[in-house]
């Protein structure tokens, strides 16, 4: 038997941040996923950077990024405590959003059973704390889906 | 229409392959000095005509190189950029260099020893940034764990089963078994495979390549001097390096295009190189496929054409890529069975089956193909052969 995903503890996680990735971290302080967009072409850029990859511009708009999905992930082993202690695993997750066209966001599944991890799943956001941000994770927002 | 060489390999050297770690108290620039040794000795050159070092992985310390092997002549040293992604560009510059008379006698190296520093946690050995923090949030230590998302999304989308990532690593071992330089030449059944444990679901301990040391140099001339070395030519047929934005720093960034993503980052480098070289799949006797991860070498095999985008899964459970197979892969067990140095392992047998002296000999084989990993571009591909 093995029970659900872990959830990491990130409180000593030094999030760094720059210029351009910094209004990714504002949003997530206020539980909020956002992306930024190019206001020359519309073109979404991640991870921020300060140029967009498709016309060159540089300004962007932060919009929010819609409803999260599971685009793929995989389930690593996590060494139990003892003996006694059942196998965990985190999952790591690779997320799209409805409203943020061509994004993916590299996070952690949480408190899922491995079994019901699918691509295409519909997941929820849930908010971690680290030392100097909010990290976003996701669950599944239906968690008795299965393959 | 196909092109004349105006390059060839004229020696090859290697180290022995030891398992990770286990090549010290040597260094690695002792293995490389060992390896270059080998590899001038094979060409019938001696260090004093080197003149040329060609790296590629962020290379190596030139100065140190120089200091220690004693190299007095040397007027060229350059790097192609990319990881084991750029190990097949060597080939480009080394060519590059010798066609425009910049050095004579060029040599391409390659070596890796994991003390205290492993390959496979590769993403793990950066200090934090902006961009990577999210693949520590995630978990995901190395490349392998990165790429296993590829793998799932592969299998998603086209069906592919993991019976066909078994297959790649049963007809790795099944080459392997004969090869004196392999580590893992025990033959593995598909229930040996399905009770493997997973590493990074999908992908178990099996899919994973081998983690070792080793050093290897080959020595290349132009087509003027490369008939005067003692043993035959293995011709420069073309090189193709291209950083193809839809691929990019691919698992380092996981935001390829949809269709990149379920790729090997290397179509524009096949389209590129079978342009060059004025060749198809269709002329390729013999496939060195980076294998880091079983999943990767379905993808290359879609990439170069051998089989239709999708259908690499079905391609490989039909049998195609064992001996006598509609291409013969890696038949010195590639990085999965014999020994991993970053891809120049592929390259010592490429030249091996070339001059007809492979251990596991494809029949007639006059044209190989050899890949960089899939890993940032730039991504880099060669065709050699025994034919200018």
């Amino acid at each position: 038997m093995t029970g659900p995903s872990i959830t990491p503890d990130f409180t000593a996680l030094e999030v760094p941040m720059d210029t351009w990735s910094e209004p990714f971290w504002q949003g997530t302080a206020e539980h909020r996923l956002t992306f930024p967009r190019c206001t020359t072409c519309g073109t979404f850029r991640w991870p921020a950077g300060p140029f967009c990859p498709s016309c060159h511009a540089q300004p962007v708009d932060w919009v929010p990024a819609g409803e999260p999905r599971i685009y793929s992930f995989t389930i690593l082993p996590v060494r139990s405590a003892g003996d006694d202690e059942p196998a965990r695993q985190r999952i790591p997750v690779l997320v799209e959003f409805a409203d943020a066209p061509g994004v993916r966001l590299v996070s952690v599944l949480i408190d899922a059973m491995p079994e019901a991890a699918a691509i295409d799943a519909r997941l929820v956001p849930h908010w971690l704390p680290a030392a100097n941000a909010v990290v976003p994770a996701f669950r599944l927002a239906s968690p008795e889906i299965s393959r | 229409m196909t092109a004349k060489a105006t390059a060839a390999i004229v020696g090859s050297g290697s180290t022995p392959y030891y398992f990770r770690g286990e090549s010290a108290p040597q260094t690695i620039y002792e293995l490389i000095g060992k390896a270059v040794h080998a590899a001038a000795a094979d060409a019938g050159i001696g260090l004093n005509d080197i003149d040329g070092l060609v790296f590629f992985a962020f290379g190596f310390d030139t100065g140190l190189l120089i200091e220690q092997l004693g190299l007095k002549n040397v007027v060229f040293a350059h790097c192609v950029s990319g990881f084991g992604s750029g190990m097949a560009g060597m080939f480009d510059l080394a060519a590059m260099g010798v066609e425009t008379g910049r050095a004579k006698n060029v040599v391409c190296i390659g070596a890796t020893q994991q003390v205290g520093r492993r390959v496979g946690q590769a993403l793990g050995n950066f200090a934090a940034t902006p961009d990577n923090v999210f693949h520590r949030i995630a978990g995901l230590g190395g490349p392998g764990q990165a790429l296993a998302l590829s793998a799932r999304r592969h299998m998603h989308r086209y069906g592919t089963r993991r019976e066909a990532f078994a297959e790649v690593v049963m007809a790795s071992r099944a080459a392997a078994a004969t090869r004196e330089t392999a580590f893992r030449r025990k033959p593995l059944s598909l229930d040996e495979y399905m009770a493997a444990p997973m590493l990074a679901d999908p992908l178990c301990k099996f899919d994973f390549c081998l983690e070792t040391d080793g050093a290897l140099a080959f020595v290349v001339n132009a087509v003027d001097r490369a008939a005067d070395r003692p043993h035959r030519p293995v011709w420069i047929k073309a090189v193709a390096q291209v950083a193809d934005p839809a691929w990019g720093r691919a698992f380092f960034w996981l935001n390829q295009t949809d269709d990149a993503f379920v790729s090997a980052g290397a179509e524009a480098v096949a389209q590129r190189l079978y342009a060059r070289a004025g060749l198809g799949p269709q002329d390729i006797d013999v496939a060195l496929l980076y294998d880091h991860f079983s999943p990767l070498v379905i993808m290359q095999l879609e990439d170069y054409g051998f089989c239709p985008r999708g259908e690499g899964g079905a391609f490989v459970e039909s049998g195609a890529i064992r001996a006598g197979g509609t291409i013969p892969v890696n038949p010195h067990g590639g990085h999965l069975s014999e020994a991993y140095v970053v891809g120049v392992t592929h390259v010592r047998e490429a030249v091996e089956q070339l001059r007809g002296t492979a251990v596991n000999q494809v029949a007639g084989a006059t044209t190989a193909l050899i890949t960089g990993g899939p890993a940032p571009v730039p991504m880099t591909g060669a065709i050699l052969s025994s034919e200018r």
